[in-house]
């Protein structure tokens, strides 16, 4: 038995179409995909919020919705908190009533989610007197992913829970989310339109486009598929390095992966936390042979995985004791002859690294 | 009474004024339910004949008042078919008393009640009502807790408005309550026969002074209420 079964089928007036069916048993999920892909509208569906043409919703074993035998579960039975993407708080209600709505609502109470401890580990303790419209936005999210724990759900969905936040606010919200989902262990199925997130904070990852379920697996595998390493702009495909001993020395940082040294942006985090950092696959450059007396400081060295042929681009997955994704051109590929085996050289400048805390 | 409280209005005002605030009072508490049960009834669902009781609640808007009157005589009238009921099972009589004229001031400020209930309604976000019940409240929780509390300035300002309507209600009130003294003359009514008398014209400045006054009174009050509800909440 799977924690959360979904299937359902939904044709808007609009004409667009949602015909997803998934599965979920790890502890976080993400529902990746292209804005209008059908990904709100699918936890619309799990919360109760709206009623497909067709379909069944299971979680833990509990049907919530049925359409072949008409079972469909009020919202407030499903014990499914909800986190919003523009947050939705009470304007009427301080930040401490905002939290306690779930607790004074819920009817039965399984896992002991204490208010104390939620306020702790959301270092939202200063703000329970103030009202939602004198809070930040940052500060907001925290209250809504509160407010949703403390109604003590069995499953948590959280629509674009990091979207509406600069790039400073989404590392810190980042580590709040890690924070809940090991502190609590509540399952939580998010969605989200970029990769970073999905290897930063999902186990598994159900991708979704023009409503359809196009890959589903762990991080690695799923977007590794051709479908979402096509896609362009800000949701295309990106690496994300974590790199272990961080040191700074004389303005120069450096961390590594296995032990391969990554030159670093000057940074001031703590030393010897990890940290990660982001690139494009077009900011790599491959080589056959390591060759010396190139501006680029990072070079690592590490063996082909997989090579991904679309249309106008090739991307080769190479493992340098974690996979990054290069992208090259098809003559590139033609001339370097590029195979799963063979050994390679990434060169990375430093500035093409973009820092996550 | 007193010698002051004489000096100030006569009997007769005395009366209509007590008249006046209590029919005013009466019509917009009992109609307050009923209108914000209408007004989120007609933002949120929909259902079949929502059209007619669109058009029946906004009738009287646009119905002259006297005409709205005489339809009450006639369903509530001792041969009527609702005022033969009430006869008969509660023995309660309801033309020609002041309950006829709460009656006349109910049926007029409904459908001012309604649009500004419906109003607060409206800019109530349906899905912060999804929030609740995504956190296990069901909907008349919801609805206590959210909608309501949200909608509550425009509450206010429906209660105010059918208030302020009903202190003036005149051509309704007469067909239905007649005009009695001391039991349905109220302020309007007592204006309109105070003019009829030789000389009266030159006597009305109290009444209409009075009933200036209340007007501005629930003007105040009801900017006073909202004043409060937003320092409170941006506190």
């Amino acid at each position: 038995m799977s924690l959360l079964d979904i299937q359902c089928r939904h044709r808007f007036p609009g004409g667009f179409r949602l015909e997803v069916a998934f599965e979920l048993d790890r502890a976080v999920t993400a529902l990746f995909g292209p804005s209008g892909s059908g990904k709100t509208t699918t936890l619309s569906v799990i919360a109760g919020f709206l009623a497909p043409e067709q379909g069944t919703v299971r979680l833990e074993g509990n049907t919530l919705l049925d359409t072949a035998t008409g079972v469909n579960v009020a919202p407030q039975r499903r014990r499914v908190g909800v986190v919003f993407q523009d947050h939705l708080l009470f304007p009427h209600l301080n930040v401490e009533k905002n939290l306690r709505f779930g607790q004074r609502h819920r009817r039965s109470r399984r896992r002991s989610i204490d208010l104390a401890r939620v306020v702790e580990v959301l270092e939202i303790g200063a703000l329970l007197g103030r009202y939602p419209r004198n809070l930040s936005g940052g500060e907001r999210q925290r209250v809504a992913l509160g407010r949703a724990l403390l109604s003590d759900p069995d499953l948590l969905l959280m629509d674009e829970p990091l979207a509406a936040l600069d790039a400073a606010l989404k590392a810190r919200i980042l580590a709040y989310l890690q924070r809940v989902v090991a502190e609590w262990k509540i399952p939580a199925l998010f969605v989200t339109h970029s990769q970073a997130e999905v290897r930063r904070l999902a186990d598994w990852v159900v991708v979704v486009e023009e409503g359809r379920v196009v890959a589903a697996g762990t991080p690695e595998e799923a977007l590794s598929r051709p479908e979402p390493l096509a896609w362009r702009n800000a949701m295309g495909p990106v690496n994300l390095l974590r790199l272990e001993k961080v040191e700074s020395l004389q303005g120069h940082a450096s961390g590594r992966v296995g032990s391969q040294r990554v030159h670093l942006p000057p940074m001031d985090a703590p030393p010897g936390s990890p940290c990660f950092v982001q690139f494009s696959p077009t900011d790599v450059t491959l080589s056959r042979t390591d060759v010396a007396g190139l501006s680029a400081r990072n070079h690592l060295a590490g063996r082909i995985r997989d090579v991904v042929r679309l249309d106008r681009a090739v991307f080769v997955s190479v493992d340098i004791g974690q996979l990054i994704w290069v992208e090259v051109t098809p003559e590139a590929a033609t001339e370097l002859a590029l195979e799963p085996g063979g050994k390679v050289t990434c060169l990375v400048k430093v500035h093409s690294l973009r820092l996550l805390a | 009474m007193d010698y002051f409280t004489r000096a100030l209005l006569s009997p007769e005002e005395w009366s209509a004024l007590w008249l006046s605030l209590t029919v005013a009072t009466c019509a917009a508490m009992v109609a307050l339910p009923a209108g914000i049960v209408v007004g989120y009834a007609l933002v949120r669902f929909s259902f079949r004949g929502k059209w007619l009781v669109e058009a029946l609640v906004s009738l009287p808007l646009v119905l002259p008042p006297v005409v709205t009157g005489y339809l009450l005589l006639v369903l509530f009238g001792t041969h009527g078919p609702i005022g033969s009921v009430l006869e008969q099972w509660l023995g309660l009589r309801v033309v020609f008393t002041w309950l006829a004229a709460v009656l006349a001031a109910m049926v007029v400020s409904f459908p001012l009640m309604v649009r500004a209930i419906r109003l607060a309604f409206q800019s109530v976000d349906p899905r912060l009502e999804m929030a609740a019940r995504s956190l296990g409240a069901g909907r008349v929780a919801t609805f206590f807790s959210v909608s309501l509390p949200l909608a509550r300035r425009g509450v206010v300002a429906g209660w105010m408005l059918a208030f302020a309507r009903s202190l003036g209600e005149f051509g309704a009130t007469i067909m239905v309550a007649g005009n009695i003294e001391g039991h349905t003359r109220t302020i309007p009514l007592a204006l309109f026969t105070m003019t009829t008398r030789v000389g009266g014209v030159g006597q009305c400045w109290r009444l209409v002074a009075l009933s200036v006054l209340l007007a501005c009174g629930a003007m105040i009050a009801s900017e006073w209420l909202e004043r409060r509800q937003t320092r409170r909440e941006s506190a």
